[in-house]
């Protein structure tokens, strides 16, 4: 099954490679069964694409929860380690490089208070904290999600551009173990899909 | 949007109409509450310190009234912020806030006092029994006539009379808002009527407006103004920050209950409870140690005398345990507690934290009461001489006036409460937006 866009279709040139499966759905109740089955079947390379968040959808698709919040907890730890050796270091200390070359930093006297203030020292403690959490949690989150990327299969496909409007997908990919072209096109009929499309990865 | 539901909520009335068995808890508190009170006074009585009494009172006055103006702020916040998920607990904020109608009558004895000392007993050797030292300014300068000059220059501000009013003011706002959108609720579960949360939504506004300035202006007048000749611009939202901790723990606990008498059955679950401990985490934990912080750190870097009393009271003898026992049971411990997903998830820990977050909170404010800044603070040359002269002050901790009379007030607060939800429901049932929440989700 070649998509009728598809400029690779025309004469001479190889078919180009399945990406999936994909499986369209008029409501959240009824991708919501689907996504429970499709779970159930046991796909592990497969997701859901809805015009609005679906909630209970993750539960359905028995998505772990993510492992971001304990990179973000990483990232706050260090940026408070960071912070406070920053200062450490600049403020009150010296260090030397392999016994050899005495780096020292800038010990300033401010108002008599001691070298090691740590209280003065909060506020920049507390921002690299909060810098590096953002960040790396903004960051993290794309990176998790394999972004950002130029192009996707699916953005291609005329049908499924209704993904941002009033249907529900689900895509099976190619590269599941379970895939079988014949066997999952007829699982996905199976669940009561409006409409069945082989996918291409071009 | 969700087809399927975790829970199936009883919305019979059974479980969202008041009951015998509301009654039956609001009874009991008011027995153990009066009891507690009685055995507190009886006790105190045996004790020859009145100043030392007024103290216990208004301090745990003010605790008590954290407890109502928490949940007053939590009701505005929901209305103002067109909340949908908290629908669900809203009315028992609504009942916990709607006590700051009777609270006024805690302050009439610390208020007595006031009044007594300045007019009718005057000469008695009242100076010993003075809640509010600016009040008797030629015993104050008798002490020490440094802080007496401080503090005669603000007589404008602190004088009874203009603290009475305002304490009135205060109260009136208080009292008459908490009733307000309390009976507003409640005549939409009649109604149903859309119009009544828009009104509700317009009402929170200027309601806002009036919370800040009074509880700031409070905490100023009731526990700032305890040691007249220090000031500090941050201390009033210090006190909001800590009124939020013992408050929206108190609606934790509160449902926790209200769902273990058979009330309320799949109405609450895990997601609200989870945004429950967001709230208590990020305004009561995280939020206080931020702006207890930001106070210490500018008096420390400042290092002016006249400001760093206030702090220097608090780190001598026992009283340097109980700063650090805030550090680390307001801030560190419940922080790293509460910031898992989990524990604000499952009931039992979430009540653990939120009865470590309410202990926290009372001494939390027996901190700000209780400590008295010493009046020859200015004749010490060095920190390490002043903390050993006072050394072996105490704390009073060890008093059980301040258990038996909190946990007399705390009778009667939960008693009113209960009783308000035995009379009527335990639940918005007709508000527009509890489908919302009973179908809400954290993603």
């Amino acid at each position: 099954m070649t998509h009728p866009n598809s400029p690779r279709g025309t004469q001479g040139v190889a078919p180009a490679a399945t990406y999936g499966i994909m499986a369209e759905f008029e409501t959240p109740a009824q991708i919501m069964e689907a996504a429970k089955k499709v779970h159930a079947a046991g796909y592990r390379f497969w997701d859901c694409h809805t015009p609005f968040a679906v909630h209970g959808l993750d539960k359905a698709m028995g998505i772990k929860r993510t492992i971001l919040p304990f990179l973000v907890l990483g990232a706050g730890a260090t940026g408070a380690t960071l912070g406070f050796t920053l200062q450490a270091f600049t403020n009150a200390t010296g260090t030397s490089i392999w016994a050899l070359v005495w780096v020292t930093g800038y010990p300033f006297l401010v108002s008599g208070k001691p070298l090691m203030s740590v209280p003065a020292w909060v506020p920049v403690i507390f921002e690299l904290t909060i810098l590096l959490s953002a960040l790396s949690a903004a960051g993290l989150m794309l990176l998790l999600n394999g972004l950002p990327r130029l192009s996707h299969p699916l953005l291609a496909n005329n049908r499924f551009r209704r993904a941002t409007d009033d249907r529900f997908f689900i895509v099976i990919e190619a590269r599941d173990p379970k895939f079988l072209r014949s066997k999952t096109e007829a699982f996905l009929k199976s669940l009561n899909a409006k409409s069945i499309e082989v996918v291409e990865d071009r | 949007m969700s087809a399927t539901m975790a829970c199936n909520p009883d919305l019979s009335d059974h479980s969202v109409l008041g009951d015998a068995r509301l009654t039956r808890v609001s009874r009991t508190a008011y027995v153990i509450g009066w009891i507690a009170l009685l055995v507190g006074c009886f006790e105190a009585w045996k004790q020859p310190d009145a100043h030392g009494f007024a103290m216990i009172w208004l301090q745990n006055s003010i605790f008590i009234l954290t407890l109502a103006l928490g949940a007053f702020f939590f009701t505005l916040i929901q209305h103002i912020t067109a909340a949908g998920w908290g629908v669900a607990v809203r009315r028992v904020a609504e009942a916990q806030a709607a006590n700051l109608q009777w609270l006024w009558v805690l302050f009439l004895v610390p208020m007595f006092w006031l009044v007594a000392t300045n007019h009718s007993w005057e000469g008695r050797g009242h100076g010993l029994a003075l809640v509010w030292p600016w009040a008797d300014l030629s015993h104050l300068t008798a002490e020490s006539p440094a802080e007496g000059a401080v503090v005669s220059a603000k007589s404008a501000y602190l004088n009874p009379t203009f603290f009475l009013i305002r304490a009135t003011i205060y109260f009136v706002f208080w009292g008459l808002a908490s009733r307000w959108f309390l009976q507003a609720s409640r005549a939409q579960d009649q109604t149903g009527d859309p119009a009544i949360s828009k009104r509700m939504r317009f009402m929170a506004a200027p309601a806002l407006i009036l919370f800040a300035l009074t509880s700031t202006f409070a905490a100023f007048d009731w526990i700032m103004s305890l040691s007249p000749a220090w000031f500090s611009t941050m201390f009033g939202i210090y006190f909001f920050a800590g009124l939020c901790a013992s408050g929206f723990s108190a609606i934790a606990i509160a449902c926790l209950r209200l769902q273990s008498l058979g009330y309320l059955r799949g109405v609450i679950n895990s997601e609200h409870y989870q945004d429950l401990g967001k709230m208590i985490w990020a305004f009561g934990i995280v939020f206080w140690a931020y702006i207890a912080f930001s106070q210490y750190m500018l008096i420390w870097y400042g290092n002016l005398p006249e400001e760093t009393v206030w702090f220097i009271a608090r780190q001598v003898g026992d009283w340097s345990m109980v700063s650090v026992a805030l550090i680390l049971g307001h801030f560190a411990i419940p922080f790293l507690f509460f910031v898992s997903r989990w524990t604000k998830r499952w009931r039992t820990t979430l009540l653990v934290g939120a009865l470590w977050m309410i202990a926290f909170a009372w001494i939390d404010i027996y901190w700000l009461v209780m400590p008295v800044v010493p009046h020859d603070v200015a004749t010490f040359t060095t920190y390490d001489q002043l903390a050993h002269a006072y050394q072996a002050t105490s704390t009073g901790l060890s008093n059980p006036v301040n258990y038996l009379i909190c946990a007399g007030f705390l009778g009667l607060f939960i008693g009113s409460a209960t009783g308000r939800l035995a009379r009527g429901a335990v639940l918005c049932r007709r508000d527009p937006r509890l489908e919302e929440s009973l179908r809400f989700e954290n993603i």
